[in-house]
């Protein structure tokens, strides 16, 4: 039987050919993620560089639009808050220096805008415009102005890319906000990306959260810093029999509606509680429905500061 | 619709690639911008061999899979098998009706967002049924659409059918 080809065995060389490709593709799919990361990067730093570029160019054209009101508005804070913080610092080193404790490293951030990668298979991650050069690197958390957004997880001299914390591998060591429960937090997935909601897991039986309480980081693991919001708990999920609750969170942050960040290239084991106060952010506590507290917003301090805090 | 293979037609194949990635990463549009990428393939290895095809589907899969962390690999093998299939389908029906090619599109695009879903390992979510039905239909049906408006253009510019 001919075909378009002219033989039968024309088509069989072209399948056999095109059966190689696709074992190509496949072994693509089951290598190493080293190997993976490498070929990654390179198509990155090369075919899509333009297009990543032109990103970055759109994000700082963006942010330089900003309503000057806001800025001066920011500008403000940022000198309320150095003031403060100095006092409390010093204070803070004499303390130490009398108990004869080494001084803390301090939490530190870098600031970046999100760029985002809009096709499929970059779903739940998003790029930074800052690198290895920046003191960026794989684990850095990426944290927004009402608490935690991702965490890096490949870093380049000038890029990074993070996963958000609607991502199927996110996972953060969590607590109340007062310490009684402990857990893990982890995405659950809507039916679309706007119903993706966090939860927090293996909370244990005796405990009873009630809805409305924050939740945030333990710092275990010393990857993600301690006392960054994730979310407040909306109620329970599920209690298993073995003795463990399940609670569903409101997140903290929703990852489309951020478009600029802080990076934390200190060291991990610092408390950044003190930068949130451990109340609920206002975002979080309208979507839970309750009505915000607090006069002044403590997570505008994050927006408007820049390098050690 | 056509087989024949032309410069002109190339330039096409090159610009909806390039608009694809234009609008997904250099505007950052997301869903809201059509799978220009899986229209390209599906218009370009219709004037193709099997093996070319499979050849153009990896190397598209791959450019697209350079944004993910997880699922590397998952668009190459889909867009390799979306292609070879969609060069071959070319033994079993031809047309160059417009209806004809909306149908084709829309028919792959459903099948790419089917296969990516089995393959991948970061966008599994839980209501299957919803994206079968409804989410990747919809797609489908925009890609298709925007499709057959950049065939227009490109036949209407080079007097290609």
């Amino acid at each position: 039987m001919l075909d378009f080809d002219g033989s039968r065995k024309a088509r069989r060389r072209e399948a056999a050919i095109s059966l190689a490709v696709l074992l190509c593709a496949f072994a693509l799919f089951l290598l190493p993620t080293a190997y993976q990361t490498s070929i990654r990067q390179a198509i990155r730093g090369t075919i899509l560089r333009p297009f990543l570029s032109a990103q970055a160019v759109l994000a700082v054209r963006r942010a330089s639009s900003l309503d000057v009101t806001v800025l001066r508005a920011q500008r403000d804070s940022l000198i309320a808050v150095v003031s403060a913080q100095a006092t409390l610092a010093e204070e803070n080193r004499r303390l130490r220096e009398l108990q004869g404790l080494r001084a803390r490293g301090g939490a530190a951030f870098v600031t970046a805008e999100v760029l985002r990668l809009g096709v499929g298979p970059a779903e739940s991650t998003f790029m930074l415009n800052v690198g290895t050069a920046d003191g960026v690197q794989v684990n850095s958390p990426v944290v927004a102005p009402e608490g935690l957004l991702g965490i890096v997880v490949e870093a380049t001299e000038h890029t990074a890319q993070a996963k958000d914390w609607t991502h199927k591998d996110f996972k953060a060591s969590a607590m109340t906000s007062d310490g009684k429960a402990y857990g893990m937090v982890e995405s659950r997935r809507g039916r679309s990306r706007e119903e993706d909601l966090l939860a927090l897991v293996n909370a244990g039986f005796h405990t009873d959260i009630q809805p409305g309480a924050l939740v945030v980081t333990t710092g275990r693991g010393n990857v993600i810093p301690r006392g960054i919001p994730l979310g407040v708990i909306l109620g329970i999920e599920e209690a298993d029999t073995g003795w463990r609750k399940n609670y569903l969170l409101q997140p903290a942050v929703r990852p489309e509606a951020v478009t600029h960040v802080l990076v934390g290239i200190g060291p991990p084991h610092n408390d950044l509680s003190q930068f949130w106060h451990n109340t609920p952010s206002d975002s979080a506590l309208r979507a839970a429905g309750r009505t915000p507290v607090r006069t002044a917003p403590r997570a505008d301090r994050l927006t408007t500061t820049t390098g050690q805090l | 619709m056509a087989t024949r293979s032309t410069p002109s037609f190339w330039v096409f194949f090159g610009l909806l690639v390039l608009v694809h990635f234009l609008l997904h990463i250099g505007l950052g549009l997301g869903n809201s911008a059509p799978d220009l990428l899986t229209v390209a393939l599906l218009l370009g290895v219709r004037r193709v061999r099997g093996s070319v095809a499979a050849v153009i589907g990896l190397l598209l899969g791959l450019l697209n899979d350079s944004l993910s962390i997880s699922s590397f690999g998952a668009d190459a093998i889909t867009l390799t098998l979306l292609g070879y299939v969609a060069a071959r389908s070319r033994d079993l029906f031809e047309g160059d009706s417009l209806l004809f090619v909306a149908g084709y599109l829309f028919l792959g695009k459903w099948l790419h967002d089917l296969g990516y879903w089995a393959l991948a390992r970061d966008t599994a979510r839980p209501d299957f049924l919803g994206q079968f039905l409804l989410h990747w239909p919809l797609t489908a049906l925009y890609a298709a659409g925007v499709g057959i408006v950049a065939l227009l253009i490109f036949r209407a510019a080079t007097g290609e059918k």
